[in-house]
């Protein structure tokens, strides 16, 4: 075991990196240490680099850090050192300390790393001197090569590019040369870059248990923000998310949220998640919160349409649902559940059960269906077969009728329904939308106007 | 000398009610009928609750609403219906020119998530009709809608049976009791092709005043009605015909 990384008072101990675990403890023995855990420093840098993914295009996950090529991008923050600002503004969220490097090529940023984040970027001469003067120390060769460098009093990279290239490359091996054309950036980086997961899944744990709804919020919203900054470097919303609360004995519980229109806004999807909250049962003590989404729908994020509002008046004339509409929609399905909204929708069918029908809020198809005639504005679920006494009809009260009728046939492939359809009232005014099966004599109310 | 400051603060208050007041009422949103605009001063008004007293369903009470709820989805705005009595038939309203997809339909479950409902379809822009019959919303329920329609700038209505009139059961009758709606408006049928509407709170409006309008001008008989197997001829209206006229609901049971 080995010391990876240690603080100023560590240092001041005589302890430095690479130290044996024992060698450390000897030299200081009230040394506290932590063990390295590379799985969380894995989710850690992939969050950060979706972070630095709204930066720039080309990030690259190293071992203990991130890549950026940030050549290109400083018009879109109008100058390097705004971009800078603002990508230390947003990293500072996830991380408290961020040490840096700038240089012309990515192996040579990691050689000019120092402690601490400086928004302004050093001239290109003065990136030159300075990686010029790099100790050949830093370089990764094999300790031999290190031990000749020393005893050919070779001391910075400077003392190395000052000798012939061939002559290099039969003494210290084809594999210096790679190196040093990948620090003066002669030759193009190979790293794979960073693409952000097709899925987001993320999870927070809490290993003493969460035992009150209450308790819950603080850690869904900050699963709600790394979502909402995923989101940001795809450039895309979610339709659906989905919440996972796991205890440490027992059965899971789950819920999801679904979104009508296009809001990737943390605090909106955490309004929504709270009321949905409030409708499920929970397990007593609650260890691991996982929050998942695989449903996105590419688009710009919210304020940045290109020309102001006219992409939201776009999507009215298309029958999209404004903005306030389906965030209406999304709060009273939450609240309510999936199932007590519905809207009207038309059928392709031209007998009324089927020609109205309802259907769950987003699910309607654009059709051009004719209905002509009289129509009401209620419909019975099923139409309700009603008596005649010799010649007056009944359905809760007595029936007149007052226009008719309409002849409607259709459904001939299936059971062939011929309908005459009339208008009738009862003594107190109420309109009846009324039908008789041709050719018999049965009568059914299947309508109120209203 | 009495402090007539706390007297002009009330007065000054939107919602305080002066009988006598004829200034013009506040912003109000075209019914689309000139009679009722004429009646209500205006239209319906905007940013206050509407309640509509329902002799009893099925008389032509919502289609009164059809045009101001075109009006609202055509300006991008939802309509909620909350809890309607039964399912609102796509075909009618999409002849009335209203776009289906703003219009939702919402079913809840208690009491205290119809007023949620409401209150929220009220504050996010959205036209409310509401049917309150079995959910006995009490008076600082409506209060709470009728701040919230202010508040928003938009109407809500809501639909309830008059049990007065067709039940004459006026213990268990909610509306009798005062109601902080801005109108008050009591529908009922004269007849089968005319609806009355008659005001029972509205600012600058007498109570009592009445409309008589006619309602579906579209009756055409394609047939001859005297010669349908069913008697077609309405107990109001003396006909002379060769058809006997209907007997009363007593005789029939007797016979």
């Amino acid at each position: 075991m080995r010391i990876m990384c240690c603080n100023n008072s560590a240092k001041q101990s005589g302890i430095e990196t690479h130290l044996s675990l024992s060698t450390a403890l000897a030299l200081c023995p009230d040394l506290l240490t932590l063990q390295q855990q590379p799985e969380r420093e894995k989710t850690t840098l992939q969050q950060l680099a979706l972070i630095a993914y709204s930066f720039s295009p080309a990030v690259i996950i190293a071992e203990q850090g991130l890549w950026l090529e940030l050549s290109g991008c400083e018009k879109l923050f109008h100058s390097y050192s705004q971009l800078l600002q603002q990508l230390q503004n947003n990293l500072s969220l996830c991380c408290s300390n961020i040490d840096m490097g700038v240089a012309g090529s990515a192996d040579a940023a990691r050689l000019l790393y120092q402690p601490g984040f400086r928004c302004k970027l050093p001239e290109s001469s003065e990136l030159e001197r300075q990686i010029r003067s790099t100790s050949l120390s830093l370089l990764r060769v094999q300790r031999r090569q290190q031990q000749s460098f020393n005893q050919l009093g070779l001391n910075s990279l400077e003392d190395l590019l000052a000798l012939p290239r061939a002559e290099l490359a039969s003494r210290f091996g084809a594999g210096i040369i790679d190196q040093l054309q990948l620090l003066l950036g002669e030759k193009p980086c190979q790293l794979t870059r960073f693409k952000p997961p097709v899925i987001f899944h993320d999870l927070l744990q809490s290993p003493q248990g969460i035992f009150s709804k209450q308790g819950l919020l603080f850690p869904m919203k900050t699963l709600l923000q790394r979502l909402s900054i995923y989101l940001q470097a795809r450039q895309c919303y979610c339709r659906k998310i989905e919440w996972r609360f796991e205890p440490l004995i027992g059965e899971p519980s789950s819920m999801s949220v679904t979104l009508s229109g296009s809001q990737s806004n943390w605090s909106t999807l955490l309004d929504l998640s709270r009321l949905q909250l409030e409708r499920i049962g929970l397990p007593a003590s609650i260890e691991t919160i996982i929050l998942s989404s695989h449903d996105f729908v590419d688009g710009l994020p919210e304020g940045l349409d290109l020309l102001g509002d006219s992409a939201s008046f776009d999507r009215a004339l298309d029958g999209e649902q404004s903005l306030e509409s389906s965030r209406l929609i999304d709060s009273l399905r939450a609240r309510l559940g999936p199932e007590a909204l519905q809207q009207p929708a038309l059928g392709s069918n031209y007998l009324p059960e089927k020609a109205g029908k309802v259907v769950a809020p987003g699910e309607h198809q654009q059709l051009a269906v004719e209905h002509s005639g009289l129509q009401p504005l209620w419909l019975l679920p099923k139409p309700i077969a009603i008596r005649r006494h010799n010649q007056q009809l009944f359905w809760r009260q007595p029936l007149y009728i007052l226009s008719g009728p309409q002849r409607l046939s259709d459904n001939w492939w299936q059971s062939d329904q011929q309908r005459d359809y009339y208008l009738a009232c009862d003594a107190e005014g109420a309109r009846y939308w009324l039908f008789k099966q041709a050719g018999t004599d049965r009568w059914f109310v299947q309508g109120l106007f209203s | 000398m009495p402090n007539t400051e706390i007297i002009t603060k009330l007065l000054a208050r939107h919602d305080t009610w002066r009988g006598q007041s004829q200034k013009p009422n506040q912003r109000s949103v075209s019914s689309g009928n000139d009679q009722i605009d004429l009646l209500l001063k205006g239209g319906w008004p905007a940013s206050a609750l509407t309640e509509l007293l329902v002799q009893r369903p099925g008389i032509g009470e919502l289609s009164l609403l059809l045009p101001t709820i075109k009006h609202y989805c055509q300006n991008n705005h939802l309509s909620v219906w909350l809890d309607p009595p039964y399912q609102p038939y796509a075909p009618a309203l999409a002849a009335a020119g209203i776009a289906l997809q703003k219009v939702l339909i919402v079913q809840s479950k208690n009491p205290r998530e119809w007023l949620w409902v409401a209150e929220q379809c009220i504050r996010n822009n959205a036209l409310l009709l509401a049917w309150s019959d079995n959910k006995m919303p009490s008076y600082s329920d409506l209060r709470k809608l009728q701040l919230a329609a202010a508040d928003s700038g938009h109407a809500a209505f809501l639909f309830s049976t008059n049990k007065e009139t067709s039940n004459k059961s006026i213990s268990d009758n909610q509306l009798c009791a005062s109601s902080p709606a801005t109108l008050r408006l009591d529908i009922d049928s004269v007849g089968e092709k005319n609806l009355r509407l008659s005001v029972r709170k509205l600012r600058g409006v007498a109570p009592g005043e009445q409309l008589l309008i006619a309602r579906g001008k579209d009756l055409s008989s394609q047939t001859s009605l005297t010669k349908l197997p069913v008697n077609s001829i309405h107990p109001a209206i003396p006909i002379s015909t060769d058809i006997p006229p209907p007997k009363s609901r007593e005789q029939r049971l007797n016979a």
